[in-house]
């Protein structure tokens, strides 16, 4: 960039333009993403006007996790926890539906379950970083330092580490295990149920959490109807029998309760992260042969309801009070769980009902005086104008001294239940409020994000409009786009199905270009724009993406996955191709040494994907590939992704060598392509083994686009288009739970943050890279030979992306901010914004403008 | 684009156009945008259609949503007949325009029915362009599925949709261009003139792409399904081209 010593100004303002928009996106998140303030320390019973504590009926507790249970799963007629609803039948377990609160994925899960509280949005992102330890729950108040705090017993954890990773230190005795392939549905659980039966005959724990990985596996595996979900029900329903006949049976289980609950649920499609109705609606059982004396009848097994509430509903947030009265401790500080109504029958004393409600009322009073309130409180009470609250805060408190004045006012035999039903609703109502303005918005630094990103994408408008090569006319098709991807980000729908966008807009466009050039060329073009439409055609069926059609057939599901010889011819047949343009592309060495090269890389990469599939997807792994993996067994899998990188390293020099010292022309060109394909070969590495042979319809509608004679403005449209399209065609979205992390690791052995990041960054976006890379070949070959200032074509390429990027980032800026307290808003809008990030961060700033500019530059003659 | 089929195909019609073209005008004169035939009934008719077109599908809107296929099916004959008597009142048929096209141009007092003996028989130019259309819903299917209609499934409604838009679109196309290879190069390089029949394609096939839109919104309304907004789409389009086509846009080139 730096040959010249003065910058033309265009390409100053360009840097500059790109330079804002970093700034921007961390002002914005600073605004948007605030840290949520706590109450810090460990609850204690205050001591209380209406006397000590209640006597808490259990005194340990087993807590059992069964991921992704949902609530249709136990309670329904096509479940295999019979056993389980033959308790409920005889009524020493009692059914809910837990309610969990988006994004529904384990880490905030458990941490709501156990602090009481709504995490904030930045734990679903802080839950992927596991080396950041500021989200683990250690010195938060959670039932699990309650307990330990009561000094009974020790605390046993077996299951998912990331109780370990939440709770470091906390747990006596644990053995943790990893969900890292999804395909394991046996080891993960026998891994847990081995410990059980010892534990079980041990009395020095008095907290036993286990958590089972197996049922989220089979469901994000082959969904929730898929052919071992029933089997794995009756797995688990066996484990519930084996700790129930334990609690009947052993002398130092008898106030035990167990809970077994989902952590969340899944939608149809098996997978979860979202809001939809299956993602929210997890199971929750108390079991305890004490439950007899106050459950009442329920229909076993329950009648299936679209929107799987079943039995009574709850929030997950509600265990932490439930547990606290059940066991006898306070109830932890953020809780904004409201004790479940139901258990109160333990109590006969009206005044220890009443003292159960009023401390748990207390507690949240305190969160909500904390939220609303600066000043503090004097002699129990709050100086409110009740008349004209302020806030909604304020009215809340204000009708909590009512309910309290008349409680005091009513001697204890008197007092009736609807007294309790007040209580109670006042509890739903702050619970409802405290949950929905679980964030405070710095409004300045919002406006302040936004108009950085404005003044960014004004710079590279002017950037652009005073390009001399770009005609209004050829800008339109970019500006269309532009401007209804910026409005389509106000609509939840559209941001969820937001392929469809892409799609739609890049089918148009390939038609257009054909329709282009068909009075110059028609057979030709219309051939091109034939293979390049049917190409997107599968392309766009290739994976379904979304919230609205999750789970629907796609030609993976219904063909490619289905017929495993399909699947490996076109996957042979891609990495053939690709091992065709190498031994190409090195063809100025001699053929022995290009073949060896070309070959050797192909065949570890090749024993690599297998060893890998082996692993995430055995089913795919059949016939001539098992024969194969047999016999490339031995390595690992670390060391045979190592070997791939250390190959593609080694092989890049040469082309990297003709590049730097050839003076050729086509030589030049001919070292580009197979810079091209060595990084087509990462991407291989790097995706899913049924996304491989998308690789071979990319390079088809390549193929077609450098026979129509696109011209710059074109070759950016295109690429913008391409680039979105092939990130949702690989699977990719909108939701948090669309990060693929199964390639994160390759080759990674401990936790390295920068490798892991970089490689999920390439799994994800592995396909834009691969249309960055592509399409600059053909932006090379646009390069005048004698043009002034010699960088006027990357510098057009760059100020059309640098305006989409920009001008997009700002329309998703003010949606986030104008729908801030839309229902969606951590569900549909804060995921976008974090894709925005990424797309900007990740594939504009560094793909685009770094990773294309340096080849930009590598290509130049 | 696989509408280029017909061009290969023989016929009398194309043949004797071609020629005269090749013949009368220089090989870089582009085609003229065709002109609705001038008389009282045939204006009349121009503007009643658009009318009674939009009343039929709004009629039908209803049974639409309830079982497309039917719908589709049942109401297919009516539009062909209420496109066979605009096309026919309205506009000239193919091989008219081009004997005469410099006297055809100017004088407004010289009424020229379609039913002249000199020009191209109507039925057989009806007939013919019916058949094409009939053919061209093939390929029309197949763009359909190329621009993301279900593959698998919906066969039936896919397949009646492109079947409304061939009758919609491309009838008059035909009716009024023949199957002029030349003529038809330039329709589908999007570089025709705009005229009644080329406007309501251009309309039809906009109106089908953009119909897409509202399915992926998640309101849940029985309308949402295939392929009632593309078919939406399909009929306010083509009677936007046809009316802008006809009109504002006459003779213009995109």
């Amino acid at each position: 960039m730096h040959r010249h010593n003065v910058l033309p100004l265009s390409t100053a303002l360009l840097v500059a333009a790109n330079l804002l928009i970093p700034v921007a996106i961390i002002l914005f998140a600073i605004g948007f993403f605030p840290y949520k303030p706590f109450l810090p320390g460990l609850a204690e019973y205050k001591s209380f006007e209406y006397g000590p504590p209640p006597q808490a009926p259990f005194d340990r507790l087993i807590f059992m996790v069964i991921d992704a249970l949902r609530s249709d799963f136990v309670f329904t007629n096509n479940s295999g926890f019979q056993f389980t609803q033959g308790l409920i039948s005889d009524g020493v377990a009692i059914p809910f539906t837990a309610h969990a609160t988006s994004p529904t994925i384990t880490m905030p899960r458990i941490k709501a379950i156990t602090t009481g509280s709504t995490p904030s949005f930045l734990d679903a992102i802080l839950s992927f970083d596991e080396a950041d330890t500021s989200s683990t729950l250690a010195v938060q108040d959670t039932w699990l330092a309650q307990m330990k705090a009561k000094k009974e017993g020790k605390l046993v954890m077996y299951g998912d580490d990331t109780w370990l990773k939440l709770f470091p230190g906390i747990f006596d005795r644990a053995d943790g295990t990893s969900s890292f392939f999804v395909s394991d549905f046996t080891e993960v659980d026998n891994n847990v149920t081995r410990h059980i039966p010892d534990e079980l005959r041990n009395d020095d724990w008095n907290t036993m959490v286990l958590h089972y990985l197996g049922l989220d596996h089979i469901g994000h595996k082959t969904g929730p109807r898929g052919p071992n979900m029933i089997p794995k029900q009756h797995e688990m329903d066996g484990i519930v029998r084996m700790i129930y006949e334990a609690m009947q049976t052993q002398p130092h289980l008898q106030s035990t309760l167990l809970v077994f609950c989902g952590d969340h649920g899944m939608n149809d499609a098996g997978n979860h992260g979202a809001s939809s109705p299956g993602e929210t609606s997890a199971a929750l059982v108390f079991v305890s042969p004490k439950l007899k004396s106050i459950s009442k009848p329920v229909k076993v097994p329950a009648e299936f309801v679209e929107d799987f509430q079943l039995y009574n509903v709850v929030e997950q947030s509600d265990l932490a009070p439930t547990l606290a009265a059940l066991l006898g401790f306070p109830v932890p500080k953020n809780s904004l769980g409201s004790f479940i109504l139901e258990f109160l029958p333990f109590w006969s004393e009206r005044h220890d009902k009443r003292q159960i409600l009023l401390r748990n009322a207390r507690q949240i009073l305190d969160i909500v005086a904390a939220t609303y309130i600066s000043s503090s409180p004097t002699g129990g009470q709050y100086n409110l104008d009740c008349a004209r609250p302020g806030s909604v805060g304020e009215e809340l408190i204000c009708e909590w001294q009512n309910i309290s004045i008349s409680v005091d006012k009513t001697p204890v035999g008197d007092m009736d239940d609807g007294w309790i039903t007040d209580a109670s609703k006042w509890l739903y109502k702050a619970q409802a409020l405290m949950s929905s303005v679980a964030s405070n918005y710095d409004m300045s630094m919002l406006a302040c994000g936004g108009v950085t990103t404005a003044l960014a994408s004004t710079l590279a408008m002017y950037v652009l409009s005073t390009s001399t090569s770009t005609t209004a006319l050829s800008l339109a098709p970019f500006v269309l786009i532009t401007v209804l991807y910026g409005v389509m980000m106000f609509a939840s729908s559209y941001v969820e199905e937001e392929q469809h966008f892409w799609y739609w807009a890049t089918s148009a466009w390939l038609l257009y270009l054909t329709i282009r050039s068909n009075l110059r060329m028609p057979r030709k073009s219309l051939a091109m724009g034939l293979i390049a439409l049917g190409s997107m055609r599968l392309v766009r069926g290739w994976n379904q993406t979304g919230q609205k059609f999750a789970g629907e057939p796609d030609v993976v599901t219904s063909f490619v996955a289905a017929n495993p010889p399909l699947l490996w011819c076109l996957v042979t047949a891609t990495y053939a191709l690709v091992t065709f343009e190498l031994f190409n592309g090195l063809g100025d060495i001699p053929a022995v040494v290009s073949g060896s090269v070309a070959s050797g890389l192909a065949t570890s990469a090749i024993s690599f994907k297998l060893a890998f599939t082996n692993e995430d997807a055995p089913e795919l792994v059949v016939g001539l590939a098992r024969t194969l993996v047999d016999i490339f067994d031995g390595p690992s899998l670390v060391n045979r992704a190592r070997a791939v990188f250390l190959g593609l390293g080694l092989t890049s020099i040469y082309p990297l060598y003709s590049l730097l010292l050839s003076e050729n022309k086509s030589s030049k060109e001919k070292a580009m392509r197979t810079l091209h394909h060595l990084y087509t070969l990462f991407a291989l590495t790097q995706s899913r083994v049924t996304n491989i042979p998308l690789f071979l319809l990319f390079q088809a509608i390549y193929l077609c686009l450098s026979g129509l004679r696109l011209d710059v403005t074109e070759i950016t449209t295109s690429s913008l288009l391409l680039q979105f399209s092939s990130f949702f065609a690989m699977g990719g979205s909108n939701a948090i739970s669309g990060v693929d992390l199964s390639s994160a690791y390759n080759g990674v052995s401990g936790f390295n943050i920068i490798a892991v990041g970089i490689l999920t960054f390439v799994s994800n976006w592995a396909a834009p890279v691969w249309w960055t890379s592509a399409l600059n070949l053909l932006l090379i070959q646009k390069r005048q030979p004698a043009e002034y200032g010699s960088h006027s074509v990357y510098r057009q390429h760059t100020a059309i992306l640098t305006v989409f990027v920009t001008v997009t980032l700002g329309f998703v800026m003010m949606a986030c901010t104008a729908l801030r307290t839309h229902l969606f808003i951590w569900t549909v809008f804060s995921p976008k914004y974090l894709y925005s990030m990424a797309w900007t961060l990740g594939q504009h700033m560094v793909i685009n403008v770094a990773f294309g500019g340096l080849l930009y530059w590598l290509g130049r003659t | 684009m696989a509408l280029l089929d017909p061009v290969t195909m023989p016929s009398p019609i194309g043949k004797a156009r071609t020629s005269e073209v090749s013949k009368s005008k220089d090989a870089e004169t582009p085609t003229q945008a065709v002109r609705t035939i001038a008389s009282p009934l045939a204006q009349v008719v121009r503007h009643v259609y658009p009318v009674l077109l939009l009343s039929l599908f709004l009629l039908r809107f209803d049974a639409l949503v309830a079982d497309p296929v039917a719908a589709m099916s049942s109401s297919l004959p009516v539009v062909v007949a209420m496109q066979v008597v605009y096309v026919v009142t309205c506009l000239p048929p193919a091989g008219s325009q081009t004997t005469k096209p410099a006297r055809k141009l100017r004088p407004g007092e010289k009424k020229k029915p379609g039913s002249e003996s000199i020009g191209p028989n109507i039925a057989v130019t009806t007939l013919v362009a019916l058949i094409l259309s009939s053919i061209a819903t093939l390929p029309l299917y197949g763009i359909i599925i190329l621009f993301g209609a279900p593959f698998l499934t919906h066969v039936p409604q896919t397949f009646l949709c492109s079947t409304h838009m061939a009758v919609l679109g491309l009838f008059p196309l035909f009716y009024t261009r023949g199957v002029s290879s030349k003529d038809w190069l330039e329709v589908l390089s999007a570089q025709a003139p705009f005229d009644e029949a080329f406007g309501g394609l251009t309309g039809a096939c906009l109106g089908a792409w953009l119909g897409a839109v509202p399915i992926p919104l998640d309101w849940d309304r029985e309308w949402q399904k295939w392929p009632v907004t593309i078919l939406c789409g399909v009929y306010s389009g083509y009677l936007a081209g046809k009316i802008l086509g006809g009109t504002l846009a006459f003779g213009k080139r995109f």
